[in-house]
């Protein structure tokens, strides 16, 4: 069973919050709270590509599927389901 | 009907308050602000303010991003008489220690998202008198400042607006630019800067209170302010969307709102056209009346995709101009859109655009030389910074630092920046034209060309390029470029990126892209 948000928490954290993640809940919105900046959703989104060997489209670069570790939880696994 | 004065910027406001109280000025997610409810809120701000001693001469700053908070502290520093200094929402703790140094302000207005930036910037050494913020979540102590909840202390005041004299040569904001060398520098503009610009842009957009613009630029960016005072010049609305990452989302709601004007710099409408489903949006975009762009050159390549992925209708306007000149100097026709595609278009209303030689001579014959302007719109000079006025500030007006010339028809184009004169081996070099060469290769997203310094050739040529797909390479990229360029105009280094780095206004940053050059070189 993969733990999404485990892998990419650690991401996150490594790679845009220096390795300090006190802040940094499941909800958090990553945009609204300055977690990441709109240049960084693009390496998120590099990452969870390459990571969960999927590839997401345009329309789906949402905050409803991105913004945060629940909603990319929740995301992924619908279309992991579908694969 | 008496005449109402709107000689300062928040006067924009105050009238269409009073013309419009009930008209939604600003969206942003659940909120729905009308003129007289920001209004009120302003006066309120404004009263407390004076009330503890804030107004003419007194500096205060904002380090908010955009929201109706934002609006509500930038007109309530204005109408106490007071200068708002706007920074970036992303600012570091190094970059605010600079500006409270420099500035000197009494107030700070902020949110709690910025607590642990503040407390990490010894705001105590500044002689901060206040901080008012949205909420508060971190525990102050030991500091000699007070700290206070923004809604909570402003609630009990009067939503009257306040009756004291500005002047329309004050000063009314003090915006931060780096420019093309390392140190910000504060841009002084007066009300009257601001207003006249905001006329102006009024005036060749054909604004009215019909246009409901959509907001991905940040306000403390001089573009982005501009597309609030004009909007709340012509008591229009403004959507904010502060999640521009998602592009999609951003359409969405454009189709929603029946947006009918959108504002970008080159990279946004990379992004729209390149990341986002923007070309699927084309028919259910009828609402959108015009879409503008300003903050640099964007190619050829990208204004043509653009045109096609709009609707028919939607008018695209080119425009130049720096912060130095409270946003705008020139514009393109949108109906001279094709016909002159590398142009920045004319002067807009009020301003008056020159070419000049090193000598201050205006140059007539179509050559090369520095675009000047001059107009209202210019700023009074650069925050404690007369040295640097001097060089930029003269009789003939303000000098922008960009290399251009007029055409036969009197359309003004720019051929690179004086200090960022490309020569290779002797050879001029418009980083443009290689920048558009690159995109119209069609396999390039972004592109940055910068001049390494070489002893032998003067400048040797390097490329950051995010290119659209992963499986892109550098040697395709410059096989594609070797097809439309001479050897000598071809990038002798190439760095592949997955997007290129950014400030928070959405440009381009060209000293992290030396940095990218220069760290896998070593």
């Amino acid at each position: 069973m993969i733990d999404i948000k485990k892998k990419v928490r650690a991401f996150i954290v490594e790679n845009f919050l220096f390795g300090v993640d006190d802040e940094l809940t499941d909800a958090t919105s990553f945009l609204e709270d300055g977690v990441i900046d709109s240049t960084g959703i693009l390496e998120l989104v590099e990452f969870i590509e390459e990571e969960f060997s999927m590839s997401i489209d345009e329309e789906e670069l949402m905050p409803e599927n991105l913004d945060s570790l629940n909603n990319i939880e929740l995301f992924l696994t619908n279309k992991l389901q579908k694969k | 009907m008496v005449q109402l004065s709107q000689t300062l910027v928040h006067h924009f406001l105050e009238y269409s308050a009073i013309t419009k109280p009930d008209k939604t000025a600003l969206i942003h997610e659940d909120v729905r602000a009308t003129y007289k409810q920001i209004n009120s809120e302003a006066n309120k701000l404004a009263r407390w303010l004076l009330d503890h001693n804030i107004t003419n001469g007194d500096r205060v700053i904002l380090i908010l991003e955009n929201c109706v908070e934002y609006v509500i502290g930038y007109y309530g520093v204005l109408k106490a008489g007071a200068a708002v200094i706007s920074l970036s929402s992303d600012i570091k703790p190094e970059g605010l220690k600079f500006c409270l140094g420099e500035i000197e302000p009494k107030v700070i207005i902020s949110s709690s998202k910025r607590e642990r930036l503040l407390q990490n910037s010894s705001i105590d050494s500044f002689n901060i008198k206040y901080l008012l913020l949205n909420k508060i979540k971190h525990t102050w102590n030991n500091i000699s400042f007070k700290v206070f909840l923004l809604d909570k202390v402003i609630r009990d005041y009067s939503t009257l607006n306040p009756d004291i004299s500005v002047k329309e040569d004050a000063l009314s904001s003090i915006i931060y630019t780096s420019g093309s060398t390392g140190k910000p520098k504060g841009v002084m503009l007066s009300h009257t800067n601001i207003v006249a610009n905001t006329r102006s842009i009024c005036q060749y957009l054909k604004l009215t209170d019909k246009d409901i613009q959509m907001v991905v630029l940040p306000f403390f960016y001089v573009m982005g302010k501009s597309l609030l005072n004009t909007h709340f010049a012509v008591g229009g609305t403004i959507v904010i969307n502060n999640k521009f990452a998602f592009p999609a989302s951003v359409l969405n709601q454009m189709v929603q709102e029946k947006i009918t004007g959108f504002s970008g710099v080159p990279s946004t409408y990379a992004y729209l056209l390149h990341r986002s489903p923007l070309k699927k949006f084309k028919d259910k975009l009828n609402s959108i009346r015009y879409c503008s762009q300003a903050g640099g050159h964007m190619s050829k390549q990208i204004k043509m995709e653009l045109k096609s992925a709009l609707p028919e209708k939607t008018k695209i306007y080119i425009m130049y101009g720096a912060t130095e000149a409270s946003a705008r100097l020139t514009y393109l026709d949108p109906d001279m859109f094709e016909d002159k595609i590398d142009s920045i278009g004319k002067a807009i209303s009020g301003v008056k655009m020159r070419i000049m030689d090193e000598n201050g001579c205006e140059i007539t014959d179509g050559q090369t030389g520095e675009l000047v302007g001059s107009g209202q719109n210019i700023m009074m000079g650069y925050w404690k910074d007369i040295s640097l006025t001097k060089k930029v500030l003269d009789h003939n007006g303000y000098h922008t630092g960009d290399l251009g010339y007029k055409d036969k028809e009197g359309f003004l184009h720019v051929v690179g920046r004086k200090d960022n004169l490309l020569k290779v081996g002797g050879h001029r070099i418009n980083s443009n034209e290689l920048e558009d060469v690159f995109l119209a290769t069609e396999l390039v997203l972004e592109v940055a060309i910068l001049g390494i310094s070489d002893s032998l050739m003067g400048h040797k040529l390097a490329a950051v390029v995010a290119p659209k797909n992963n499986d892109i390479d550098a040697k395709q990229l410059l096989g594609e470029c070797a097809k439309r360029l001479p050897k000598f105009k071809l990038p002798s280094i190439v760095r592949i990126v997955r997007v290129l780095p950014k400030g928070a206004n959405g440009k381009i940053d060209r000293e992290k892209c030396f940095e990218i050059v220069n760290k896998t070189a070593n």
